[in-house]
């Protein structure tokens, strides 16, 4: 199950290396830091270690020193120890101890020893005494246990004294435990701390992220205010290193106005160049009635409805590419009214309109001038008399344009007809002709929608929902 | 009926200068804005047909000239451009009527018919007040010498405002005359037609009278001089 479900997330983008880069950054940091801090923590704990026991070793070993020094060998061949060494060793079991040994051949037999051992002995080294021997007068460090089974460190010096032909051992040995619990302590002290640096370290990481990529979240909102409508272009002052990249986007905003302004010219040339000579044969066929004049004539008017539609379809893919336009709708009702008055005229049109003093269309000016002048042409063309419109804000971001008109209104089952392309021209109900359809694909590449229905009046009613810039 | 027609496609020109010829018209042309500012300054023509891709000149500012000259030859724009923004323009440069390419011979020649039977309408004395002048024969308004443009719906309500200049007239009384008698008028209707004139014709010359209604007053500086 999750891992149908985890596919078309990787399948999705089709992206080698998706995913958060706040998250990478932070990720990298951490494991940096993580390595960084379980070296310092292995290295200082060692350490630690190594000197806390060194220096307990040459109190050790200072006992058998003293030990060795203080010795006395009698004409008897008795060996004596000193009197006093240390008075820790006089309590038993007390974790200081001596020994004076010589060495057999099983290992070692001890000759004098501390109160404190009571009746028990040191070991020797564990590896035997040659490394001791080789190394004459020098003591050797080992591990030994103690009478009441607690760890020691021990130390063996052996030494030649004058009055004995055979070596003797010197031994002394002392309690770790407090060296390995100062050692343990300094050592959980040391971890803890670490921990709370590396966590302080990440955390500062984080915020350094945030804070520092804070800029590409603001050119991010920057954006999505300019595709809605609210922003003509990229404003503000940006750090040095994003600066740039703003600058080339208000560039290409810059540069896909001029391509879209580029291609209506051409457009309107194209239009200008071609409805010429169209009218051109269109009045030589009035004037030669004929077989052949019919047929030119035919030609002619499907020509003109090739141009008309398939440059105006060209112009509406093109105007829907561009962003941040916005228009005030009042005044373009304002002009349309006056306009359609004057060119319906003779037949006294009356055009009733409302719009909202602040309604924008998000969009261009000339694409809400034909949309609207579209409809209400439409609509005037089949009124009695009268043409109401209406533009009004329904719901965030959105507004309705309707126009009713009180002619004979258009059958539902014609409606459909009504908006598809290829309707001839001049037919004799409403919303035929081209007029409705390339309105309806305007409004579609502006991504709103076109309905046709029964006006209170009597006609047609063209509702007509497209993107509101909010102001 | 004198007819000037302003047109710089050849083909174009001599079919309609037959086709004007035979309807009983006489036709100038004129094959570049240059050309046909000069004839329309100086001769006096009953309607003008005006392309708009001129050489030299454009038509929308040749037309503009003529209309600053205070030339009101009815004008007829035959033109390709058949965007609302140009057609806009059109109008707005002072065009009475606009048709666009391709068309049929007759359907221009029964637009000039119903230009030349507007112009020749009943004269009616125009109504001024102080920089206002209504002319209801061509049912045009200006102020100051620059027309206005106004809707239907302003247009009336102006023209009864003027009608009955200083007297205080009620909103009742005012969407009586603005509508016929089964239009459904919405409450606050006199309120935005009084917005949108004032807009246009400057807000202090609609006086509100509070509870009673509206009134047109001339400006003072402007009924001095």
């Amino acid at each position: 199950m999750s891992g149908e479900a985890q596919a078309p997330a990787e399948n999705g983008r089709g992206r080698p290396r998706e995913g958060s880069l706040v998250r990478r950054l932070i990720a990298l940091a951490a494991g940096w830091i993580l390595v960084a801090l379980i070296l310092t923590g292995a290295v200082l704990t060692t350490f630690f270690k190594q000197a806390a026991l060194s220096r307990f070793q040459d109190g050790v070993a200072e006992i058998a020193e003293g030990l060795l020094a203080g010795t006395t060998v009698s004409a008897d061949g008795k060996v004596a120890a000193p009197d006093l060494i240390d008075a820790r060793s006089l309590r038993t079991y007390s974790g200081t101890y001596w020994q004076i040994a010589e060495p057999t051949p099983a290992g070692i037999h001890p000759l004098s020893r501390s109160r404190s051992l009571w009746d028990a002995d040191l070991d020797g080294p564990p590896k035997g005494l040659e490394q001791a021997i080789a190394r004459l007068g020098k003591p050797v460090f080992y591990d030994a246990v103690g009478p009441d089974g607690r760890p020691l460190r021990a130390v063996a010096i052996v030494a030649l004294l004058p009055e004995r032909t055979e070596p003797l051992i010197f031994m002394a040995a002392q309690d770790r435990t407090p060296v390995d619990q100062d050692a343990r302590r300094f050592a959980t002290l040391t971890w803890i701390a670490l921990l709370l640096l590396g966590g302080g370290l990440v955390a500062a990481v984080l915020l350094q992220v945030r804070v520092g990529l804070s800029p590409l979240f603001d050119l991010g909102r920057a954006i999505a205010q300019v595709r809605q409508g609210k922003a003509q272009r990229l404003t503000g002052v940006w750090p040095r290193e994003i600066s740039p990249l703003a600058g080339e986007l208000n560039a290409l905003l810059d540069h896909n106005q001029e391509v879209v302004e580029r291609q209506r010219t051409h457009v309107g040339n194209l239009a200008h160049a071609l409805k010429t000579p169209i009218s051109v044969m269109l009045a030589e066929t009035e004037r030669h009635p004929g077989e052949l004049a019919e047929v030119v004539s035919r030609q002619a008017a499907a020509m003109r409805g090739h141009v008309d539609h398939h440059l105006r379809r060209a112009r509406a893919a093109a105007r829907a590419q561009t962003a941040g336009e916005r228009t005030l709708i009042e005044p373009v009702m304002d002009e349309l009214a006056v306009t359609l008055e004057r060119v319906f005229q003779d037949k006294g049109v009356v055009i009733d309109w409302r719009a909202p003093e602040d309604l924008w269309f998000r969009g261009e000016r000339q694409d809400f001038l034909e949309i609207a002048g579209n409809i209400m042409e439409n609509a005037g063309k089949w009124c009695r008399g009268r043409v109401r419109a209406d533009a009004t804000p329904s719901g965030p971001g959105r507004l309705t344009l309707t126009v009713e008109d009180d002619g004979p209104g258009l059958p539902a089952d014609r409606r459909d007809q009504a908006l598809k392309r290829g309707a001839r021209l001049d037919e004799s109900a409403p919303g035929s002709g081209l007029g409705l359809s390339i309105v309806d694909e305007l409004v579609r590449a502006y991504g709103g929608r076109l309905t046709l229905g029964d006006a209170s009046m009597g006609g047609l009613k063209v509702v007509v929902e497209l993107p509101a810039a909010e102001t | 009926m004198r007819v000037l027609l302003v047109e710089d496609d050849p083909d174009i020109s001599r079919q309609l200068k037959q086709a004007l010829g035979d309807a009983g018209y006489a036709v100038d042309h004129a094959a570049d804005g240059e050309e046909a500012h000069y004839l329309g300054e100086n001769e006096p023509y009953d309607v003008v047909v005006l392309d708009l891709g001129l050489p030299k000149i454009d038509g929308v500012s040749v037309l503009e000239r003529w209309r600053r000259e205070g030339k009101t030859t009815p004008v007829l724009i035959l033109t390709a451009r058949a965007a609302w923004s140009d057609k806009v323009a059109g109008f707005d440069a002072g065009a009475d009527d606009y048709l666009t390419k391709p068309f049929h011979t007759e359907e221009l020649l029964a637009r000039l018919r119903a230009l030349l039977r507007r112009a020749a309408g009943h004269a009616a004395p125009s109504l001024s007040c102080g920089g206002l002048r209504l002319d209801p024969r061509a049912a045009r308004a200006s102020v100051n010498g620059e027309p206005l443009r106004l809707t239907s719906l302003e247009y009336r309500l102006l023209h009864y405002l003027m009608m009955h200049q200083g007297r205080v007239i009620s909103r009742t009384e005012l969407v009586e005359h603005l509508y016929d008698q089964d239009f459904d008028r919405d409450s606050n209707t006199v309120e935005v037609f009084v917005g949108r004139v004032r807009k246009k014709i400057g807000s202090d010359r609609i006086e509100t009278v509070r509870g009673l209604g509206y009134r047109l007053v001339p400006l003072e500086g402007e009924a001095a001089a």
